[in-house]
């Protein structure tokens, strides 16, 4: 209980003091925090740009939970924040008395920002394309794994996951790629014909790794087929299940998009035959959802008899988001954000 | 890219001695913040670790009288520095809390408090940080002190 000492509550300052840090806490982070049993934090740091580069900026910092990110911001203050402790001092002859000391002394605080941008500009830029050409590949490796690629981002484990999946990126013998529309073409024929031969109704209930195993027998990555399905499966699905079940919606879209794209820079592709194109690489009792108004958005018709793909999106069944469009560096899109 | 944990919890919590401070700036640890233009410059005296620079008075604080839920006393806070200025102040509740974070002490320095050094040289292997505590309130002095004469008057 508080007993206010007469006279007051006397104050000190400690010569030593001590180095914290003021972190201003968002309150979704106060939320978390607040919580019984707290995520594990982090921060992810860039050091300062290489003295070559024009405009070196200042390091910066983002504060991770395990879905969000926040980029940090030194604020000074011309005032003093002291940290104050309650101890015991005695001074002089008096008694030893409960007093506030100053233990550390701040002339800067730390605002976070929340720092939503998609994590898939990054991934774009750290993971080399995996294309596949009459049977050859034509991927650079780049010696990371996933781990690895989602270290050197400046933005939550969740948010890089989520990009990851939206990539449909994997892993193979020590590298990390996202695939070419031509590789994802040809390993979504391979997972279909695996499915057909093995009796394997694809939005039901499957093995993974039983349809990866097939599809690799025809020289895909199973890692590749496993990234598809865990993209085209039901949303609410632990992507550790060992178990699959594709959303069909979701998996007639991509067909149709996978189609489409994979037919980028070649000649016209007549409106009929696309569809009839689509409807072949799907499960038999699926040809029926082949219809335009499934792909929406994501095709342009140049003539009445012709279709295209709109935009230049090599991999993703979504257009680019805005923050695939900079390649500068993080300094430039955060500064972006800051401007706002 | 380094990664560096922010634990949310201190891995020692500190020993907390009974705060003489109103309950409200209460916390776990005992840590609170007080905020004050300028600085308090004192001359060393370094036959012991602090120096004594005044006190902290919350003339309208009285939870006997006026119970635990009152918070008009927070419009007043006197802080008498040395023996002849006084700061005017309040205690304002954070729009957004502090957290207050330090470096973990790992390893054979666990235990000793202080000479905590952030944002330094790595050292001894992986940096670690925590939240030793997270302040909602702080004690704020944003005027000049004004001048009073030796006596301390009671109550402000």
């Amino acid at each position: 209980m508080t007993q206010q000492h007469e006279g007051g509550v006397p104050f000190s300052v400690a010569h030593d003091l001590q180095t914290f840090r003021l972190l201003e806490l968002p309150p979704e982070i106060v939320e978390l925090l607040d919580s019984p049993s707290p995520p594990p934090l982090s921060i992810k740091s860039l050091p300062p740009a290489a003295s070559n580069t024009p405009n070196a900026k200042p390091a910066y910092a983002v504060l991770c939970t395990p879905n969000k990110s926040f980029q940090l911001r030194q604020v000074q203050t011309s005032n003093t924040l002291f940290v104050t402790r309650p101890t015991l001092e005695a001074h002089g002859d008096a008694i030893p008395a409960p007093t506030t000391c100053a233990i550390a002394s701040c002339t800067a605080t730390l605002e976070l920002h929340l720092a939503d941008a998609s994590a898939v500009s990054y991934l774009e830029d750290a993971l080399p394309v995996y294309h596949v050409v009459g049977g050859e590949v034509d991927a650079e490796e780049n010696r990371k794994s996933k781990a690895g690629v989602f270290l050197h981002v400046p933005l939550s484990d969740g948010q890089c996951e989520k990009a990851w999946n939206e990539l449909i990126a994997f892993e193979l013998n020590g590298s990390s790629y996202r695939p070419s529309a031509n590789t994802l073409s040809q390993v979504w024929q391979s997972i279909n014909a695996a499915a057909l031969a093995e009796g394997i109704n694809l939005d039901r209930q499957f093995l993974t790794n039983d349809l990866a195993k097939l599809v690799e027998e025809e020289g895909n990555p199973a890692s590749l087929a496993v990234a598809v399905c865990r993209h085209l499966s039901q949303a609410d699905r632990d992507t550790e299940d060992q178990w699959c079940c594709l959303d069909r919606t979701k998996t007639v879209a991509f067909v149709g998009v996978t189609v489409l794209n994979a037919r980028q820079g070649k000649p016209t592709f007549l409106t009929a035959d696309f569809l009839e194109a689509w409807k072949d690489c799907l499960p038999e009792a699926w040809r029926a959802d082949a219809e335009l108004k499934a792909i929406e958005g994501a095709f342009s018709l140049p003539t009445s008899s012709t279709i295209c793909a709109k935009s230049n999106v090599v991999t993703n069944t979504k257009p680019a988001t805005t923050a695939a469009k900079g390649k500068g560096n993080w300094h430039e899109r955060f500064g972006k954000n800051r401007k706002k | 890219m380094p990664s560096i944990s922010l634990h949310p919890r201190p891995l020692q919590p500190p020993p907390t001695p009974a705060s003489p401070l109103p309950h409200l700036l209460h916390t776990p640890s005992g840590l609170a913040l007080l905020e004050l233009q300028g600085d308090i410059r004192f001359p060393p005296t370094p036959a012991s670790p602090t120096t004594h620079v005044g006190k902290l008075i919350f003339p309208l604080y009285n939870p006997v009288l006026n119970g635990e839920d009152d918070t008009k006393w927070m419009k007043r806070v006197w802080f008498y520095v040395g023996g002849n200025q006084r700061l005017a102040g309040e205690v304002k509740k954070l729009g957004k809390p502090f957290a207050v974070v330090r470096r973990r002490v790992v390893g054979q320095d666990k235990g000793r408090e202080g000479d905590t050094v952030m944002g330094g040289a790595d050292e001894a292997g992986k940096e670690e940080l925590e939240i030793v505590e997270v302040v909602r309130y702080k004690i704020v002095f944003s005027n000049r002190p004004e001048p009073v004469g030796g006596t301390v008057e009671e109550g402000g």
